[in-house]
């Protein structure tokens, strides 16, 4: 028979009373421990307030989202692909090893389901030890590049992770050393003994360490919100965002507890990277400590002891780390309800805030620059009204309304609109969309301005926009949806790419190099990565960035932060500008004026050999005849 | 201490003024409206004393039923209760005649202070504050950014022109005029404003208050200003440009 060949794990065949009774209690006194740890945690996330605006349903994206995030550990991978791959085995090893850890404590009691001379049985215990073989190399990978190698995003080396990895390298070799050994002899029950004391040491240790995420992240993947970046809907009259332990909901704390401690948020965060005080692991981790020690009907605030004002207001909502994090963690609903918590109550107070807020209330944009400035913008290059006629409501947003640089970008897409006789008209009482103050957590003076611009939408049978302002974009897509049913909107790029094939062929003969900078509200929020490249590539010859497309480093604009004073550290835009630079381009090509703005200011200090900051709208512009 | 603030909404800043087709007045309809911004300091002023010594802060203030949503903001804000004198045709109200209609409301209050902004943002009498005072026969300064409370009473930095401040001492109650800037604005909240619901708002009529409410004001024509450049530089000395002045007041712009 073929089978005689593979090799055959050995199981003692008897078991005396004793050692039942030895098993039984060392059984119960592992399953107390790892239930003591597991249990207040498992309490404190179901004592925790609904989730509100929660839906299961439609399921077919969480599905897609655990087979291809969990089981198949493609996201680990992809992100990190060495340690990714250790990752993964483990992983994998551990389900193979569901069934082998069932039947090696049923066997105690003559209760084995899998016979290692059957032939299911040799095959299942064959393919497992397979695993076990590649775990065990990738567990020690794993165990040297955290205390070898070092990476600072792991934070301090923790003995709890070398013990961990110890016990799991200790299941591997115990399970695989019986297939050497006699069925019959000691050394199999010794060996069998050594398995079963390692895996009742390791049951305990598992809810007490960050490998909780063992059994809470698949959970957490599961059930996440699923729109990037998505701000939840406010639950009733009493709800104003996180303000203390109370307001966690259900799905925070579940993700508190999940994350593992990986660094990858921190790895990618613009503020992190730039010396600001806010770490997205810590926020996270903040949130764990406050659960542990307050629990979730608590009164004290959550700005406080575990997270620090200063850190929530110094995030970008680039959403770098949420789109890296592996278990699933929404790190940006979590930071603006800390910040609607400290805004919607009044307890934040920084001076540019305020006044951005006091702006707002009154005015209609965030520049606080009068309307009558923009009516001199629109007669003075004759854009026309939009009258319900148009097939485009040109939506300009304070940027392309207000800013010159903005104005310019918009008068360059204005030009090949009506080179393409894409019809268009603006509208006269525009408002601020409210992102700024909805990422800074104003829930007031959000709905005043997303309801106004709906009244003013609904007056001009507005159906169609097309906005050269991510930020708008997202805001009017996605956020606005709180009031109302927004109409279709797009951003320039998109539109532009669809019709590139009309616009004429530019001389590429002198080839000079680009570099686009992806727009963290373009990119990772909206998923538009190719379209602006297109546009990008058939102007200049296109060449990347070291982080690109999903990767990108934000600019620093995002999330209200254009608006609040100066940054601690160096400026994230210089960061970025000078990365963007290092590629050798001639010029820095960007979709969104909020990135444009910042790196003009960041560039400005390389002088006369600063590469030539353009938006696309600008690139596609320059190809038309004069 | 017990503190009324008199504020006044007036059109928003960015809101477009247009003449109402009879010329008496602007077109109302899609206008937007705000709290007068000396207004609003000095309700930040009263705040931060009730904030440093306790107290109670009332706000008052007159006009039609618009009027209701600025009043709503300062309740957002932290004002405990409020009065609404309801009253139509402001326009045709002087200074004298809305000063009337407040004190006539802030007098039953017996407060130990009276707070409001130094001038309207869309008027810009700055006499409103000032004849209150002497409706309720208090003592008065303006144009102050710093209140504070001691022993005697209380003392107040003004400011004066150039430059220069003033520090005085009054005894309370009194009357003080807020000048703009003289604190950082707080923002409204959501929570200020779903408090702000449970909050007093009574409304009053002049009639009710005991106040005197004839319109003193007959308004003929409102009209914007014609632009025209009629600069002219009279020259010579002192002597002979004042003579070529008074000529042309007399000939040409007709005023004397
Ligand atoms: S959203 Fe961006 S800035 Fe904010 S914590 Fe995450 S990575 Fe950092
Ligand atoms: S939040 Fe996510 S990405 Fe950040 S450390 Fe935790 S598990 Fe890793």
């Amino acid at each position: 028979m073929m089978t005689a060949f593979l090799p055959t794990l050995a199981e003692p065949q008897q078991f005396s009373g004793w050692e039942r009774l030895l098993f039984a209690e060392l059984a119960v006194l592992s399953l107390a421990g790892f239930w003591k740890q597991l249990g207040p945690i498992l309490g404190n996330i179901l004592q925790s307030k609904k989730d509100p605006g929660f839906r299961l349903f439609p399921i077919g994206r969480r599905v897609r989202d655990f087979v291809w995030e969990v089981l198949l550990q493609a996201k680990v991978i992809r992100e990190r692909p060495l340690a990714g791959l250790a990752h993964a085995v483990v992983f994998w090893a551990f389900c193979a090893f569901a069934l082998v850890t069932l039947n090696h404590c049923a066997a105690v009691f003559g209760l084995g389901f899998l016979d290692p001379a059957g032939l299911v049985g040799r095959f299942y215990f064959d393919f497992a030890a397979v695993f076990a073989v590649a775990c065990a190399a990738g567990i020690f990978g794993l165990f040297v590049r955290r205390f070898v190698a070092r990476p600072k995003w792991l934070g301090e080396v923790s003995w709890e992770s070398g013990l961990i990895a110890l016990l799991i390298f200790a299941l591997m070799v115990t399970y695989l050393a019986a297939f050497f050994v006699a069925a019959s002899g000691t050394a199999a029950q010794v060996l069998w003994w050594a398995h079963t004391l390692t895996l009742l040491a390791f049951l305990p240790v598992i809810p007490h360490t960050k490998h909780l995420h063992l059994m809470l992240s698949p959970i957490t993947v599961f059930l996440s919100r699923g729109g990037f970046g998505e701000i939840p809907p406010l639950a009733d009259d009493e709800d104003f965002g996180l303000v203390a332990g109370k307001d966690l909901t259900k799905l925070i704390s579940l993700q508190a507890y999940s994350c593992v401690e990986c660094g990858r948020c921190m790895e990618h965060c613009p503020a992190n990277n730039t010396g600001k005080l806010l770490n997205p692991k810590e926020i996270v981790l903040g949130l764990r400590g406050y659960l542990n020690a307050y629990g979730p009907t608590s009164e004290e605030p959550l700005l406080g002891k575990y997270n620090a004002q200063e850190a929530a207001f110094e995030c970008t909502t680039c959403g770098a780390c949420e789109y890296q994090c592996p278990v699933g963690i929404e790190h940006v609903p979590i930071i603006v309800g800390l910040r609607r918590g400290a805004v919607n109550t009044g307890a934040w107070e920084d001076q540019r805030g305020a006044r951005l807020f006091l702006t707002l209330e009154r005015g209609a944009n965030a520049l606080g620059i009068s309307s009558a400035d923009r009516d001199k913008f629109v007669d003075k290059n004759s854009l026309p009204l939009f009258d319900g006629t148009q097939e485009y409501c040109l939506w300009l947003g304070c940027m392309g309304a207000y800013d010159p640089r903005g104005r310019e970008i918009v008068l360059a897409l204005v030009k090949v609109l009506r080179y393409l006789k894409v019809s268009f008209g603006v509208l006269r009482k525009e408002r601020c969309t409210g992102d700024p103050v909805r990422r800074l957590g104003n829930d007031l003076v959000f709905q005043q301005l997303a309801e106004a611009n709906f009244e003013t939408l609904k007056q001009n049978r507005v159906t169609k926009i097309v906005s050269i302002c991510p930020h708008c974009v997202r805001t009017i897509q996605e956020d606005w949806k709180a009031y109302g049913t927004p109409p279709e909107v797009e951003h320039h790029s998109e539109l532009l790419s669809r019709h590139l094939h009309r616009l004429p062929v530019q001389n590429l003969e002198k080839k000079e190099k680009i570099v686009f900078h992806d727009p963290c509200y373009l990119g990772r929020y909206r998923g538009i990565y190719e379209e602006p490249r297109s546009v990008a590539a058939a102007a200049r010859d296109l060449v990347e960035a070291p982080r690109s497309h999903e990767r990108s480093f934000c600019c620093g604009a995002g999330g209200g932060l254009a608006f609040l004073g100066e940054e601690k550290g160096q400026r994230a835009s210089q960061a970025r500008a000078a990365e963007l630079a290092a590629t050798g381009a001639s010029v820095v090509g960007t979709a969104c004026p909020f990135c444009n703005t910042m790196f003009r200011d960041a560039l400005v200090e390389k002088g006369d050999g600063a590469p030539e900051l353009l938006d696309i709208a600008q690139l596609a512009a320059r190809g038309l005849p004069e | 201490m017990k503190i009324v603030v008199a504020i006044k909404q007036v059109p928003g800043r960015d809101t477009p003024l247009r003449i109402a087709e009879n010329s008496r007045w602007i077109d109302e309809s899609e206008m937007q409206w705000a709290m007068n911004e000396p207004d609003a300091y000095a309700l930040e002023e009263a705040l931060l004393l009730k904030e440093r010594d306790g107290g109670e802060v009332i706000v008052v203030s007159a006009g039609p039923e618009r009027v209701a949503s600025t009043i709503r903001e300062a309740l957002a804000l932290g004002a405990d209760r409020a009065i609404h004198i309801v009253c139509e045709d402001l326009r045709r109200r002087d200074a004298l005649c809305v000063a009337r209609l407040l004190a006539a409301a802030i007098k039953p209050e017996k407060p130990d202070l009276v707070l409001t902004g130094l001038q309207s943002e869309d008027l810009g009498l700055g006499q409103t504050g000032v004849i209150v005072a002497e409706l309720l026969g208090l003592p008065h300064a303006t144009m102050v950014l710093h209140v504070e409370r001691i022993d005697s009473g209380l003392s107040v930095k003004r400011e004066l022109e150039e430059g220069w401040f003033q520090s005085i001492e009054l005894p309370t109650p009194a009357l003080l005029t807020i000048q703009s800037g003289g604190n950082k604005l707080r923002y409204a909240t959501l929570m200020g404003i779903k408090r702000a619901r449970t909050k007093e708002l009574r409304t009053a009529s002049a009639p009710e208050l005991g106040a005197e409410d004839a319109p003193t004001v007959g308004l003929d024509q409102i009209s914007v200003p014609k632009k025209q450049k009629s600069t002219q530089i009279l020259r010579g000395t002192a002597k002979e440009a004042a003579i070529a002045l008074v000529e042309r007041l007399k000939t040409e712009a007709r005023v004397l």
